[in-house]
Order: structure tokens, then sequence, then C-alpha cells
């Protein structure tokens, strides 16, 4: 059971896997007792998912904010902390209390960052209070840490996710200080020092953009804590290394640069791809390869003129979108035109899509007859045929011209919602060819079950079940009725 | 007579050719050496196999199945092991060049062990130079990319087709179609959580390019990666990132020492042929007539290529009956309108009548275009956040023959997902429509139960 006010969750929020909803939605909302195991369950769930994230978050501090964010959110374990007892203040984060179950998640929070470090910052007050209670090593800093935290719009949802992320990674890290943390952690730190006095003064700024916001709160609070940990001196030393005023990635996005040893093997390279890429094949060369290129021509045994089993797989490729297309222009066609000019455009349009059609079917007809003379200088399958005729054969850039293999590909991309659009859309694709695959399987399995065998009374479960497989792909089910009228 | 001059000609080409030899000689060997630096690290041959090759030394045969298979696989995308069987190997190997349209009958005669052939298949190996630019593609796709990458093909052959069986059965020997339904919905979950994540990453990314502009010094990207700012923080953890660019750069660079001293291996290789002509090699071939064989209907890749055919052959008709009704029915509609008009007959009409006909011929362009193979970039692209406005950079696309990047919009690949999302939905709806028909057939025949559908 999740509860309600659970954090802001949008829809961008990680789905948990099964195991873990399932598990939780087993707790029963009671301290003690079963807590240990639920914290376990729960560790396990989130730890698991970790990995996941863990791949795809490579990210500086600045979108640890927003991870820190998403996390809190979904961090549903119903259950009350153990010894950090948290009087929670805020109404969303008595759900997201889960101590122990962070365990390995602040490392995703804790990347050491130079450049993240600056002066004005915003917390958030409650997280003075969760972290007051926290263990010894903590308190220290507490006091510091809570002046500095100065009140926002409490009510945006950008301070109360923030704060719930604060408080979130806040008790993990408490949780779980493990060593190679620490750099990061205390590293903030002393930075926090710093700029403790100009906490106040930023007070009043209320310019800072919201992933800022989170930013700071989830840094300060992993900072703060770093206290604890036993690697602190060391770690503050290398934090105090680091020039005050650095800033979060946002501000000093633009001024990074790459180490000088990176930046010279980049630039080597892609000079070595520029140099590539340009050269042409010399004038001799091209006449010694067509000289050789004839000579062994002449002795295979396939006429020449017959595309090449691949050459026929690439432009079958090309043709197979051309109905949906073509469609797309008879469909775009006024079905009932007004003026005499739209008549007669529309009619030459569909003309003009006939005659293409009738192209398309042309060439198809030549493929097919490439491909069957092709097929009978096929190379007999000894053994395995799987191994020798591989299903897929993803070979690429079949047509393209040698020089534009070699130049750099780029997906130049404007916006975000271009960019969502984009992967949604891959995502979309590669799943629908997946369920197109699926289908052809199912039918040929599932259909002869029904078919074969003379129906039985009790088969209508079994009917209703393989209806909405096949038809509705399991999303929706035929309505079986029991026809007693007729008796 | 005759026979002496004619043996007295050979000699003189021999000796011609031996001398031609030796004035390549120096230039020869380090051909071939750039060659083999050119190719990808793992699948470098020594210079040695190709020389013993040139001379048919069965030794070399086994090493020269084994560059060949290590190749193709890499180009096809396949995986491959250090163990895998020879015998598999050779069947591979047989099978990709007859994909790529080499057709010497000798190769495809060769023992399958691999225990002779290095001549044929050194052969092989140069027409693979050339004809699908064996050296051009394994550069580009080993590309060591330090960007975030992703793929625009559109292709969708990426679904591993695993031979395995039935793997669980679940607990009892009958698969209850309960289990399926579990097991669909599963993998629906899974659909979904993989999209969030997408989408999480997308965002992820977009800060990143966004808040990194302007710090690249390449200007055709002009912001960092998420690798690059990583790097930034953490170099000591990328130092096999900079191996890996230093070995690229030093590939690159045999491909250029390669490309300037190509002439010299192409004569070497013609001298190869010469060897095989004097051999009798060759004479073979002409009178070798293509064998009726059975057509062997097994293969996947046959039967996968077939079944596109025979759907798109099927989409095509029924298109077009749909438009020879459509076109027939307009056109009738047409001629009764003009011939009750009057004013049609005048000349008005036919001046607009021809610009319709260039409008629609512009309309219609595209579809000209459609049934042209485009070229399709497949492989892995590094995403790059570009405003729509250039701002005086170079145009890329515009300017005619070579462009510095071959740069994709992600409009243009979203449009073109879009199509193919629709005639993929199209297709699996065919296959919905089948089996409800085939449904309600059955459902006639359930005893005293009406069926509802959805």
């Amino acid at each position: 059971m999740l509860p309600a006010g659970c954090g802001p969750r949008d829809d961008e929020e990680e789905e948990r896997p099964q195991p873990q909803s399932g598990s939780s939605t087993e707790h029963e909302d009671r301290p003690s007792p079963k807590e240990l195991e639920e914290l376990e369950l729960l560790n396990r769930a989130l730890e698991k998912a970790l990995t996941v994230r863990k791949s795809i978050l490579k990210t500086p501090l600045e979108t640890r904010g927003a991870t820190g964010h998403k996390w809190a959110g979904e961090a549903h374990a119903p259950k009350k902390a153990e010894e950090q007892q948290v009087p929670v203040s805020v109404e969303d984060v008595p759900e997201c209390r889960n101590v122990k179950a962070g365990s390995k998640k602040p490392l995703l929070l804790k990347k050491p960052s130079p450049y993240q470090l600056r002066a004005p910052y915003r917390t958030d007050p409650d997280v003075k209070k969760l972290q007051r209670k926290v263990p010894a090593g903590c308190v220290s800093q507490g006091p510091r840490t809570a002046g500095k935290i100065s009140s926002k719009g409490m009510t945006s949802k950008q301070g109360r996710s923030h704060r719930t992320a604060a408080g979130a990674s806040g008790r993990e890290v408490c949780a779980a200080a493990e060593p190679q943390e620490t750099p990061g952690l205390s590293e903030s730190a002393p930075n926090e020092q710093q700029s403790f006095s100009g906490g106040d003064s930023a007070a009043g700024k209320n310019s800072m953009a919201a992933g800022k916001q989170l930013l700071d709160a989830g840094k300060k609070s992993s900072g703060f804590l770093a206290e604890s940990s036993k690697k602190e001196d060391t770690a503050c030393a290398w934090g105090r290394s680091i020039t005050p005023g650095t800033g979060t990635l946002q501000e000093k996005g633009c001024q990074l640069k790459l180490p000088l040893p990176y930046r010279k093997a980049y630039s080597r390279n892609s000079r070595a791809w520029e140099r590539c890429r340009l050269c042409q094949t010399s004038a001799d060369a091209a006449a010694a390869r067509t000289r050789f290129m004839e000579r062994i021509q002449t002795t295979f045994c396939s006429l020449k003129l017959t595309p090449s089993p691949a050459e026929i797989e690439e432009e079958l490729r090309g043709l197979q979108d051309v109905p949906s297309r073509l469609r797309q222009y008879v469909e775009a066609e006024p079905a009932d035109p007004s003026t005499l000019q739209e008549e007669y455009e529309s009619l030459l349009t569909l003309e003009g899509v006939q005659t293409t059609v009738s192209q398309c079917l042309q060439k198809l007809q030549l493929l097919q007859e490439a491909l069957e003379s092709q097929l009978r200088l096929h190379p007999d399958c000894t053994g395995d045929v799987g191994s020798c005729c591989p299903a897929c054969v993803p070979v690429r850039g079949q047509m393209c011209d040698s020089a534009d293999m070699l130049a750099v590909p780029l997906l130049c991309y404007s916006s975000l919602q271009e960019l969502r659009d984009l992967f949604a859309l891959k995502l979309q694709v590669s799943m629908l060819h997946q369920e197109i695959a699926l289908q052809k399987v199912m039918m040929a399995e599932l259909l002869p079950v029904l078919e074969a065998r003379p129906l039985l009374e009790g088969s209508a479960g079994l009917f209703r079940a393989i209806q909405s497989q096949l038809c509705e792909g399991g999303r929706r089910f035929p309505v079986l009725v029991r026809d007693e009228l007729l008796d | 007579m005759r026979g002496q001059r004619r043996e007295q000609h050979r000699e003189q080409h021999r000796e011609q050719h031996r001398e031609q030899h030796r004035e390549r000689g120096s230039a020869l060997p380090a051909a071939v050496g750039a060659l083999c630096r050119a190719l990808p690290p793992r699948a470098r041959p020594a210079p040695d196999t190709l020389r013993r090759a040139r001379f048919d030394r069965p030794q070399a045969s086994l090493d020269f199945w084994k560059l060949l298979y290590v190749l193709l696989k890499q180009i096809h995308g396949g995986r491959w092991t250090e163990s895998d069987a020879i015998g598999a190997q050779v069947s591979f190997v047989k099978w990709a060049l007859w994909y790529h349209g080499y057709g010497r009958p000798q190769l495809q005669r060769l023992p399958a062990d691999g225990s002779a052939g290095s001549r044929e298949l050194l052969l092989a190996f140069s027409w693979l130079l050339h004809s699908p630019g064996l050296l051009e593609q394994l550069l580009a796709r080993n590309r060591v990319q330090p960007g975030d990458q992703t793929s625009v093909c559109t292709c969708g052959d990426e679904l591993p087709s695993s031979q395995e069986g039935t793997s669980e059965a679940g607990p009892e020997e009958r698969v209850d179609v309960r289990y399926l339904q579990w097991l669909n919905g599963r993998l629906r979950l899974q659909w979904c959580s993989l999209h969030a994540q997408h989408q999480e990453q997308c965002k992820l990314w977009y800060k990143i390019h966004l808040f990194t502009s302007g710090s690249h010094m390449d200007q055709n990207l002009g912001h960092f990666s998420v690798t690059e700012t990583d790097l930034i923080r953490q170099p000591e953890n990328y130092k096999q990132l900079l191996q890996l660019l230093d070995s690229e750069t030093k590939q690159l660079e045999a491909f250029l020492e390669w490309k300037q001293l190509e002439p010299v291996y192409w004569q070497w290789m013609e001298t190869v042929l010469d060897n095989m002509a004097e051999e009798g090699n060759m004479c073979e071939s002409q009178n070798v007539h293509v064998e009726k064989r059975r057509l062997p209907e097994a293969t996947p890749w046959a039967a996968k290529l077939t079944g596109q055919m025979d759907r798109l052959s099927r989409d095509l008709v029924a298109l077009q009956e749909h438009l020879h009704q459509l076109v027939a029915q307009r056109k009738a509609a047409w001629w009764e309108k003009v011939a009750t008009r009057e004013e049609l007959q005048k000349e008005r009409f036919s001046a607009t009548a021809r610009k319709i006909q260039e409008s629609t011929e512009l309309k219609l362009r595209g579809l000209t275009s459609l049934c042209a193979p485009k070229k399709k970039m497949h492989g892995l692209c590094r995403l790059v956040l570009r405003s729509k406005h250039p701002a005086g950079r170079m145009g890329f696309g515009q300017c005619g023959s070579k462009e510095a990047v071959a740069a994709v919009s992600a409009a243009e690949v979203i449009t073109e997902l879009q199509v193919r999302e629709a005639s993929l939905q199209r297709e699996l709806q065919q296959l919905r429509q089948q089996c409800r028909h085939r449904l309600d057939g059955i459902a006639e025949g359930l005893e005293g139960v009406i069926c509802i559908s959805p």
C-alpha cells in the first residue's frame, strides 16, 4: 500500500520493478515487529533499482538533486525510522523515512565536484530538524547547517520536493557512511562553513533556479553529514583545497575545460578522422583496383547484373514503408473536393500515386527474381543452420559512400521535448517489432489448441484468455455470456 | 618453333613480372603492414599470414579463416568468441561472402575443416576491401565515442533471435495460459519502466548538454557529453578512454599509409590472379554454369526476406486495387462535371490545369524518391544539442559533396520513426484481425455461450 501523499510523483518517475512494489504492499503500517524484514526487502529492491539507475546516472551533483527528489518520492516504505526518529513536520516526509534503506544510493549523491560549491545557497529548515537527531558525529554540525538553512517558498513544489530530497538523502547518508563517499561529502562541508556567512545574506535572494535549489539542498545535507565519516580529515583537507566560489554545473558549465591529455588525444583523433575522410584514392590505386575487381568478377559464376543478397535486402528495407506513406498521400486527399480545381488536383495526385504503386510492384518483382537466382548459389548449410545463416543480419551502411562512413555521425536535437519524443518513438518501434514477433508465435501455438480439440464446457475460460491475448494484446477481455435463453 | 616462341614469350613475361615484383618488393611489405595495422586490434593478422596465403600455404588457411570470420562478424554486428569451431567459422564466412555477392565457386568448395584454400581466402579478402569497403566499415563501426550515443536505425533487426526452446515451462509440464498472460503483463511492465528510464535519461542528458554549452573545443559539438563531464571531475577513471583514442588514431594513420601504398597491393593481387590463370584455375569457372539446386527455404534469412516480400506485395496489390477503384470513380465524376460545364472548354481552364499539374508534380516528387533506397544512417550517433538557429555555422548538408559531419536532425528521425510505427501498427492490426476471424469461427462452436468482443 503506497501512501497517497507520498511526495510529488510525475510521469517520469521510475516505476518500481514488480517485486519491490509487491513487497511493500504486503507491509502493515506498524512499527517494530516485522520492521527488519521489511527493511531488508526494501533494501534489496532499492539496490536493484539503484544498479539500474547507476548505469544511467553518471551525472554530477546537479542532477543528483533531481534524482534525490525522485527517490524521495519513491521511497514509499510506510514505516517509521528506527533510531533516527525524525519528528517530521512535513507532510510527505514521514513516508520517506527509510534510514537503512538507502544503502548504496548515497553513492550517487556524493560525487566530488569542485565546481559545484558556491556561495549563497538555499536550504530548508526542515532539513535542519531532520538532521538534528542524527547520530553523534553529525550533531556538531547540526546547528551550523541549520543556521544556514533559509526558508524559501515552502509551498512550491520544488521546495517540497527538495526538502524531501534533502531529508531522504540526509538520512540515508547518515545511515550508510561509506568511505568512498566521504570525499564528496566532506568536500562540500568546509564550503558550507565558508558560505555560512553568505547564507544569511542569501536568504533574501530568490533568483535561483529551482534545480539549483534542489542541488544545493542535496549537497548541503550530504556535505553536512559527511562530518560523521572517519575520513573526515583527509577529505576536509581535499575539500579546502578547492577554490571557493566554484559554482554549480549550471553556472560554470560553459567555462569548463577538459583536461589537457584528453584534449590532445581528442584533437589528434578527430584530425586523423578528418584526414581519413578527405583522403581520396589515388588514380593508380583506383585503376589497379578496378582491374583486379574486373578480373576477379569474370570468374564469378553469378551474373554481374543481379544485385547481391545484401543489396536486395537493403532495397527491400527501403520499400518497406512505402505502402504506409502512399496511404498517407491517399488519405490526405479530400473525399469530396469542393471546387473543380481541387477535384482535378486530387485526381492527378491519385493517379500519380497509382503509377508509383505499379513502379514499386515492378521493382518488387525484380527483387524477387533476383533473390531467387541468388538463392540458387546459396552455400550449403552443413550442420547447424543457425550458425551459418544468421537470421538477423544487420549489415549497415551497405549503400553508403565510403567517405560518408568516415564522417562524424551526429544526431542533433533542439529541445528536450524532441529528445524525449525521439526516444519514446524508438521504444515504441522496438516494442511493436517484438509484439509482432510474439503475435506470430502465439498464433502458431495457441490457435491450434483451440481448433484441434472439440470444445468442452470448461474451455470458455481458455477461449477468453486466448482471445484477449491474440486479439487485444492482453489488454481487454471479451465477455462471454451464457446463452440461456435457448432453453 | 611456334611452341618455343610462345615459351620464350612466357619466359619474358615472367621475367618482367619478377622485375616489377622486385621494384614493388620494398613497397609491398610496407603496404601489407599498413593494411594489417589498419584493421581493428582484435582482428589483426600478421603480415606473414597474407604472404603465406599468396603462395597458398595450407598453414595459413586456419588463420585466414579466422581472420575473415572475425572481420565479417564485426561488420554484421554479431558476436564471436575465441572458441568458435572451425566448421562454424567456415560456414559463416562462406555465407557472408555469398551475402555480399562474392561469387567465386572455388571458395564455396573449400573444405569445411579449414585446412586449405588460403589463396582463395586472400582473393576474397581483397575483394572485401573494395566491395563493401571493409576497412572503412570496420573503422566506422568500432569508432571510439566519448559521447552520448544512440542509434538512429529504424530497421528493427536488433531483436536477438534466441534459438533456445521454451526455457521455463513452470513446475508442471503443461503450460497454463495464465502463465502466458502473467508473462505478458510482466513484459509490459518492463517496457514501461524502460520507457520511464529513457525519459529520465533524456532529461539528464539535456541538462548536461545545456549547462555545458560552449565549452567543448570541437565547434561541431559545442557541449560536453556525460562521459566528458565526468572526465573533468575524475580524470583518473578514464585512462582507458585515452588509450583507446590513441590506438584508434594509430589505426587511422595506418589507414592513411595504406591509402598511399594501395597501388602496390593491387598489383600484387593481380600477380596472384596471373598465377592462378597460369595454373589453369580460372578457366574452370567459365564452364561452370549455375547448377540447378533446390532453393534452400530452410535458411531463416531467406525465409524472413521472402516473408517480407510477400507481405509487401500483398500490401501494394491491395493498395493498387483500392486506388484503381478510387481513381475510376473520381475520373467518372470528373468527366461528368466537365461534360456539363461549358467554361471548362475555354482556354482559361487549360492554363489553370497546367498550373495544377505542375504543383501536383512538385507534391509527388517526394513519391519518386520513396522507392529509391535512401541513405540511411545505421550505427550509433552522438547526441548533440543544437539550437535551431545555426548562427552562421557551416551549413550542414547544404554544401554539395562532402560535409564534415554527417548530421541527422532529430526531427527527420522522428518523422521516419512515425512512418515506421504506422506501418508496424498496421501489420500488427492485420495479424490481429486474422486471429479475430479465426476465433470468431471457433466461437460459433462454443456451446451455449455468446462471445461479445470488446
